[in-house]
């Protein structure tokens, strides 16, 4: 039997209609928590041990002289240096505009890491005058590889296997930090 | 007048039907991309390092991000440990009206040859001795037994325009209290 034309329209499901709100009450107090708990301050670090007095015995005890790669932060250069000498003494003489080349650093740099792939240390010896800006430039010239750098492989000494460096110079100890050179 | 005008108001404001409901799916659109930002640049990290108005950060290519620790900052002011005030920086005309900081000590806050900062160091080697404690009483031991050796990490913030004269006094400070490693912070630069 055909249905009346007034009832044909009609449904026996009522329009359904999602209740939103306890959803937007979950993504409310999730955005609220987020945004609370959330470090808006990007932070990063750079360690840097505390550096070990050794008695001049100690260090004529050893058997290898160490590299101890040191650079000296002057205020019209940076100088890069060895205390036994195992690399030439190299001045960078600081930009037309006296800011520290930093780029020519870290070129230098990897030239030293080509030649002593296993040393990781170096050893910062910054004036009282220089700013903690410039310190953590130089360290980060010093410390980090730029995805142009050359690679520079290291034999891991447990499993044998070469590896690339991820760091250039990972090891940063301020020098000068228990008295000694301005 | 005044009533008239008052009908015809009435007649003019439209009737809210009885079947209204707000639309809240454009407004949970919104939520959900906030939502869906949050949580991508949500850092997982569990520092709770904070700042002080006034210090500008150095900013590193490093990337390594800082793990909760000991907490040390110099302000152009003072030196905060821990929230704390420790120490108070000589503050000169020219630096309280925007000018170049000092960070001169007092000369009373300092001793052994201008090197250690006394104050910093007496909260220095009170948190030590906290921590030490806290150590002892943790059910945590080592091969031996015995209690945990106190780590002696200290996170550095500084304001870039700071001296390493200055950073080196509390450095000695914090290695005369036993504090072995230094973990400056800098701002992450965008890679």
């Amino acid at each position: 039997m055909l249905k009346r034309p007034s009832s044909r329209r009609r449904s026996n499901h009522a329009e359904v209609t999602l209740n939103l709100v306890p959803m937007l009450d979950a993504l409310v107090t999730m955005i609220s928590f987020l945004m609370y708990t959330m470090a808006f301050l990007s932070l990063t670090m750079i360690e840097s041990p505390l550096p070990m007095v050794s008695s001049e015995e100690n260090v004529q005890q050893l058997k290898e002289r160490p590299l101890q790669l040191t650079i000296t932060v002057n205020e019209k250069d940076l100088l890069i240096w060895s205390p036994f000498d195992l690399i030439p003494q190299t001045t960078i003489p600081n930009k037309e505009d006296q800011s520290p080349d930093l780029l020519k650093l870290h070129e230098t740099l990897i030239g030293i890491k080509q030649k002593y792939p296993t040393e990781t240390k170096l050893i910062l010896v910054p004036k009282g005058s220089t700013s903690y800006d410039l310190i953590v430039s130089v360290i980060d010239a010093a410390k980090n590889l730029d995805k142009t750098d050359p690679v520079i492989s290291v034999k891991n000494e447990k499993t044998g296997v070469e590896e690339q460096s991820k760091y250039l110079f990972g090891e940063v100890v301020f020098g000068n930090l228990l008295g000694g050179d301005e | 007048m005044a009533f008239r005008k008052s009908i015809r108001s009435r007649r003019g404001r439209k009737k809210i039907h009885k079947d209204f409901e707000l639309q809240l799916t454009s407004m949970m659109d919104i939520l959900v991309i906030i939502l869906v930002f949050l949580l991508k640049s949500y850092s997982t990290s569990t520092n709770s390092f904070s700042s002080v108005p006034g210090i500008k950060l150095p900013i590193s290519k490093s990337q390594e991000m800082p793990p909760d620790s000991l907490h040390l900052i110099v302000t152009p002011e003072a030196i905060m440990f821990e929230t704390q005030r420790v120490v108070e920086f000589v503050q000169t005309a020219d630096a309280l009206n925007g000018g170049q900081p000092t960070y001169a000590f007092k000369t009373e806050d300092i001793d052994e040859g201008g090197m250690r900062i006394t104050r910093l160091y007496d909260a220095l080697n009170s948190a030590r001795e906290k921590a030490e404690a806290l150590r002892a009483k943790s059910p945590a031991r080592d091969a031996n037994g015995n209690p945990l050796p106190f780590d002696g990490i200290l996170a550095i913030q500084a304001d870039k325009r700071v001296k390493y004269d200055t950073l080196r006094k509390v450095m000695y400070t914090a290695g005369a209290a036993q504090f072995r490693v230094f973990r400056l912070l800098a701002m992450k630069q965008e890679q």
